[in-house]
């Protein structure tokens, strides 16, 4: 087992770690620490002040607000998409490309799906446009609800670190 | 004033960090030197080098040069300059449609030279940067199919565009490969041919390289590699071995420099194909034990090298060492012909951990290096090393490591086993650092066992040689109850891949892929039409190894020309490489005598009940081997001692911890033991560079050139 800096990590979020030390992480077991330096290094980074508790994407986290302490999924630019437990998604700005010209803006001639088989769903932060996740569902699929993270036995079980406090 | 004895053969060996330099006299004494490597001057370093090892004779290297007769060479610049992707710009003209092949390389390129844990975990597989870029890659149109026959004519104007764009996309030198080109050389020459008229018109000086005047072997990605690493790395490494020849000159040394080879062969630096002498450290170490145990009359030698992060083992064979003729290097799939070699990735300077989970010591897969262990207080590391374990048990002098040159902490070594291994596991320091000993030992002797016994030998027909810098501190643990015939630890262990290069023969080696199938009553007319093909083959290869040799002042009459071929059973998937048992093939006779040795060959190998002569036969590659005769290091005779070492060799006791018990071992200089001297253990025999550990249980006598025969006492 390896420990790293926080520096290490810091470069791992933006994918500037060097490939020995990246190498090095993959193949070996998990160092105990890292979680914990992972959010450290992601808290560095964004600019609101409520707590990271679980990333969920290059840019969206389960963060506890500074404010009441409830759980939410929250966007980079501190836009609140709701309940943790709740399908973010559906509080999401959704473009859906379902006909061949929407396609055509993002394949090249004759490689695109079928739109009557296939359609896409981009999801975008309503505040700041980010894109946050993309489906490729057949058309009449239902808004597919990604990750419901047990996060208690997570921190308390997994990792064995402190659940922050929840108000949600 | 007593005559001096000449100064004969030197071997440079140019590592990453040191360059240590080996000089025998005529009398087989020899001196070792290290200085710090210089890759910007690298003769800087051997001169350095030189001077250092000169000095304990107390000569110079003004009045030593002019007497030397032989000088070889390796070095690990071109490896570095490839890993590092710091060669030449060099352009690529493949056929159309193939220009991204290189860029793509093969799959098993994402992950040569991983432990198998990392093999099969797809996360860590990656490609490394290609040595050509896509942007100096032209495609031109033309067609060459399986058999030979040019279906579509090589296009003129394409070559000729492909020229110009590649000048001006920077190329420094350009490398051409077609497909089947091994089959039909006709259009890659033919583009060979329109690229240096095109170059000419446009006043440009590039070399260019076309793979069918280099490695005319079969496997597209092979050949395609290895054309561009000659362009790429080896064409850089002309010119540090010239500068390196040119100092000689400089100091009145009036021989020829040569360079350690992939196959076993020493090349001059003016070699067309310098691409060979990529790797050539570690094979040293197979071309001295070959001759020691010509020395010794052992002709089965498995050959055990121990460095700071590898076991490398090889085997010789009736005398004979093992060539792969598709090696890979550099994460980079080959087709040259290699000594063969098998390495695992555990060495005395790996890394110690425990798998948080289940407990269980890890080693490596990566070491401390140079940088030795937490022993080191300047290492700046602090996970547990192999060496580190050592130190604590007593194997190593804290105060004489590397000769004095630096101090280890056997403290701070206690501290961190104590912390990373015993404390978890619930052991002293002692006992954790014994078993990572006992795991190391247990992991090579089994590699060692292995390797041995999957080829169908029995080890008790092996006598087994054990080198490197840290291989004589574990030799009794990896030959301890394998059953080796005998155990050999020469005193200079740490620079036996430098003398191993110094025995090595002047010799060019050169392969061409044929594809010939002959069934086993054959007619005499097909017997004698495939001899007149490998014959046609073996000729081509003749003219280019004799071109080598005259282009270093030898005549033609001087080479001795040894054919050879790759022949397999028809449709199975390895061939053998034999020594032709004809120099030359023309009759149905000749072809019978060359089945019949491929057969003894194949029944030795594998068994002689698996011989499937009903198959037939077919010839995959001829190969043609040619020598010169060399001055070669002789092995010091010294004169017989006596069993008991002389009392001031002794140099008093150290505490040392085995099988739980702490007990006292002698300490020897290794330098002041005399031939025959017998040591029975627990006793450390130290020099500078090595240190020889005889444990409990274990004997070794020193016989009288300097070999030191390791034994289990009953």
């Amino acid at each position: 087992m390896s420990a790293y800096t926080n520096e290490q990590i810091s470069h791992l979020v933006d994918g500037t770690l060097d490939w020995d030390t990246t190498f090095r992480m993959l193949s070996m077991p998990k160092d105990q620490q890292r979680f914990v330096q992972y959010l450290a290094a992601l808290q560095e980074k964004v600019s609101f002040p409520d707590r990271i508790i679980l990333p969920l994407g290059p840019h969206l986290y389960i963060v506890q607000s500074c404010q009441d302490k409830r759980w939410v999924t929250q966007c980079d630019c501190g836009h609140v998409f709701g309940d943790y437990r709740e399908n973010w998604k559906l509080n999401a700005m959704i473009h859906v490309r379902d006909s061949p010209e929407a396609m055509a803006e993002v394949y090249p001639p004759l490689m695109a799906p079928d739109t009557q088989w296939q359609v896409y769903r981009e999801y975008y932060c309503p505040q700041c446009a980010t894109m946050h996740d993309v489906e490729a569902p057949t058309p009449w699929y239902p808004v597919i609800h990604d990750f419901e993270p047990d996060i208690e036995t997570f921190y308390q079980q997994w990792l064995q670190i402190p659940l922050p406090e929840r108000a949600n | 004033m007593q005559r001096r004895s000449i100064v004969q053969v030197m071997g440079i060996d140019a590592g990453g960090t040191m360059t240590d330099t080996f000089f025998v006299r005529e009398d087989g004494r020899f001196v070792v030197g290290k200085a710090q490597s210089n890759p910007a001057d690298e003769s800087h370093a051997i001169y350095h080098s030189s001077r250092d090892a000169l000095a304990h004779w107390g000569r110079t290297v003004d009045d030593v040069y002019p007497e030397l007769v032989t000088c070889v060479y390796s070095g690990t610049a071109m490896l570095n300059r490839i890993l590092a992707r710091k060669g030449l710009p060099v352009g690529l003209i493949c056929n159309k449609g193939f220009e991204q092949i290189h860029a793509m390389g093969r799959a098993l390129q994402s992950y040569l030279g991983y432990a198998l844990e990392d093999r099969i975990h797809l996360n860590t597989h990656r490609y490394d940067e290609p040595l050509v870029p896509v942007s100096r890659t032209r495609g031109v149109t033309e067609r060459t199919d399986v058999q030979g026959e040019i279906v579509i004519p090589l296009r003129e104007d394409e070559v000729r565009q492909a020229t110009r764009e590649l000048l001006e996309a920077g190329a420094q030198a350009i490398v051409i490969c077609l497909l089947q080109s091994h089959k039909n050389p006709r259009s890659e020459q033919q583009a060979r041919d329109i690229v240096l008229d095109e170059l000419q018109q446009a006043h440009a000086r590039l070399p260019v390289f076309a793979s069918v005047d280099y490695y005319p072997s079969r496997k597209e990605s092979h050949r395609m590699n290895t054309t561009i690493l000659e362009a790429y790395g080896a064409e850089p490494s002309r010119q540090t071995l010239k500068q390196v020849s040119d100092l000689f000159s400089k100091y009145g040394a009036r021989f020829d420099l040569r360079v350690m080879a992939t196959h076993g062969g020493t090349i001059s630096w003016k070699a067309k194909e310098l691409a060979r002498t990529i790797v050539s450290g570690p094979i040293g170490g197979v071309i001295g034990a070959k001759l020691l145990g010509e020395y010794l009359g052992d002709d089965n030698i498995a050959c055990s090298d121990i460095g700071g992060t590898s076991f490398d083992v090889a085997l010789i064979t009736k005398g004979n060492f093992a060539i792969k003729s598709d090696p890979d290097m550099a994460r980079l799939v080959l087709s040259l012909p290699l000594v063969a070699m098998d390495s695992v990735g555990a060495g005395a300077g790996s890394f110690v951990r425990l798998d948080p989970y289940s407990k269980a010591i890890k080693l490596g897969p990566d070491s401390a290096g140079y940088r030795v262990g937490t022993c080191w207080p300047e290492s700046g590391l602090d996970t547990v090393s192999v060496s580190d374990c050592h130190v604590v048990l007593g194997y190593l002098n804290p105060d004489n490591f590397l000769g004095g040159a630096i101090k280890l902490d056997v403290a701070r070594a206690r501290k961190h086993i104590k912390a990373q291994i015993a404390d978890p596991l619930g052991l002293s320091v002692e006992d954790a650092a014994a078993g990572v000993i006992e795991l190391l030992d247990l992991t090579l002797s089994e590699y060692l066992r292995a390797n041995i016994s999957a080829k169908g030998y029995n080890p008790a027909e092996f006598t087994c040689f054990s080198y490197g810098g840290a291989g004589p501190v574990h030799t009794y643990g990896y030959t301890g109850g394998v059953g080796f015939k005998d155990v050999v630890v020469p005193a200079w262990a740490a620079g036996f891949s430098a003398f191993g290069c110094a025995c090595a023969d002047f010799e060019y080696r050169y392969d061409k892929s044929v594809d010939l199938g002959v069934a086993q009553h054959a007619s005499a007319a097909e017997k004698v039409a495939a001899c007149q093909t490998l014959q046609e083959a073996w000729s081509d290869l003749a003219l280019k190894v004799i071109d080598e040799f005259v282009l270093n002042g030898y005549q033609p009459e001087d080479v001795l020309l040894i054919p050879g071929f790759k022949m397999q059973y028809m449709g199975q998937l390895n061939d053998l490489e034999i020594v032709s048992p004809v120099t030359w093939a023309s009759t149905a006779e000749h072809w019978d005598r060359m089945v019949e040795a491929f057969e003894t060959t194949y029944g030795r190998v594998y068994a002689t009940a698996a011989r499937s002569p009903e198959l037939g036969f077919s010839i995959t590659a001829a190969i043609l081997r040619g020598t010169v005769i060399t001055q070669k290091p002789a092995l010091p005779e010294d004169p017989d001692a006596g069993p008991v070492p002389p009392a001031a060799a002794c140099l008093g006791t150290r505490p040392f911890y085995r099988h739980k018990k702490w007990s006292e071992a002698t300490l020897w200089s290794m330098e002041g033991l005399k031939a025959g001297n017998h040591i029975i253990g627990p006793a450390i025999i130290e020099s500078d560079a090595t240190t020889f550990v005889v444990p409990d249980g274990f004997a070794t006598r020193l016989d009288k050139h300097r070999l030191f025969h390791l034994s289990q006492l009953q």
